[in-house]
């Protein structure tokens, strides 16, 4: 997917990195965790066994992996 | 037939003709007052969570926030055209106040997260002399780093408080949202003062190296319009 806003850039030991997946989740936190309620409850299905872990947790988890995917590439 | 609606608006009076809406529906706009929510006829009482329905309304709410700052609606409100004409009726002088604020500005997401291997540092190993003395060992070894991060959490708040102070127009902090987050925060920016907010960040990377950040935006301001929640904290209602 291209990437909805200007730039997702995780920073850390002088390096930078980019990763469509988080544009995606970031995406999912803001359209699925935040927005105004104008309705009592929000009634959503949730279908696609991929989106299932939605929200911040999974956005946390992901970051995990990413750094320990850049320390194994320095140590590397 | 339901609405699903996506944002609310002033000062617009067409929606982008090439966007689509979720499952594909068609996105037309409809007058409320002096307000315009974007909105689709679907025919389902539940949006399905999909990678697709999701984008789609991000892209909806995306192509209004290009001419003009909405408020955002969080994915899959559907209701009846005269319930949401009630509600913003209803809610008129709170959804002007809130467009006001928001007004020419957008949303910067930022997210600190701690050094993968930072746990070690504030491990204290005590011999253990039984299982007794080592449970006790590793729950005060828990309860010492658990203390040691939420004052360094503060710290790094207060921080990047004063970093980029006089830039934002609000701002929202939630401290150690979660076991390696050390803040995620929303700054409500105003439009103009973009790039300096962009240039003090990377000027604030650069300063505190030791820290990870995810940096995200700009966003319509998804953080800053839920009425119904302040009314909750404003009452202790939870």
């Amino acid at each position: 997917m291209s990437s909805p806003f200007d730039q997702v850039i995780i920073t850390g030991d002088g390096e930078e990195w980019e990763e469509s997946d988080l544009s995606l989740l970031e995406t999912l936190d803001h359209v699925l965790n935040r927005g105004l309620v104008i309705a009592g409850e929000i009634t959503i299905s949730v279908a696609d066994i991929d989106l299932i872990f939605v929200g911040l947790n999974v956005l946390v988890s992901s970051v995990e992996t990413a750094h320990e995917v850049m320390r194994k590439r320095q140590t590397e | 037939m339901k609405l699903y609606v996506y944002c609310l608006a002033e000062a617009i009076e067409t929606s982008a003709e090439t966007v689509r809406g979720v499952s594909g529906a068609p996105v037309r706009l409809l007058k409320i007052d002096d307000l315009a929510a974007l909105v689709s006829d679907v025919e389902t009482d539940v949006v399905q969570v999909s990678r697709e329905n999701v984008l789609d309304h991000a892209g909806v709410v995306r192509s209004v926030f290009d001419r003009t700052t909405p408020l955002p609606l969080r994915f899959g409100t559907l209701v009846t055209e005269q319930q949401l004409r009630s509600y913003v009726t209803t809610h008129k002088p709170a959804l002007a106040a809130k467009l006001a604020h928001v007004r020419d500005c957008v949303e910067m997401s930022v997210k600190i997260i701690w050094e993968v291997s930072r746990d070690d540092q504030h491990e204290q190993r005590v011999p253990a002399q039984g299982p007794g003395t080592a449970f006790l060992a590793e729950k005060r070894s828990e309860i010492l780093g658990d203390e040691i991060r939420a004052e360094e959490a503060k710290e790094i708040s207060a921080w990047l408080h004063q970093s980029i102070s006089g830039l934002t127009r609000d701002e929202q902090v939630n401290l150690r949202p979660s076991e390696r987050l050390v803040l995620a925060a929303a700054h409500l920016i105003e439009r103009a003062k973009l790039r300096q907010y962009r240039e003090k960040m990377a000027e604030s990377r650069e300063n505190r190296p030791e820290l990870h950040f995810l940096l995200s935006g700009p966003w319509p301001p998804y953080s800053f319009v839920n009425i119904g929640l302040e009314f909750k904290t404003q009452f202790g209602v939870s």
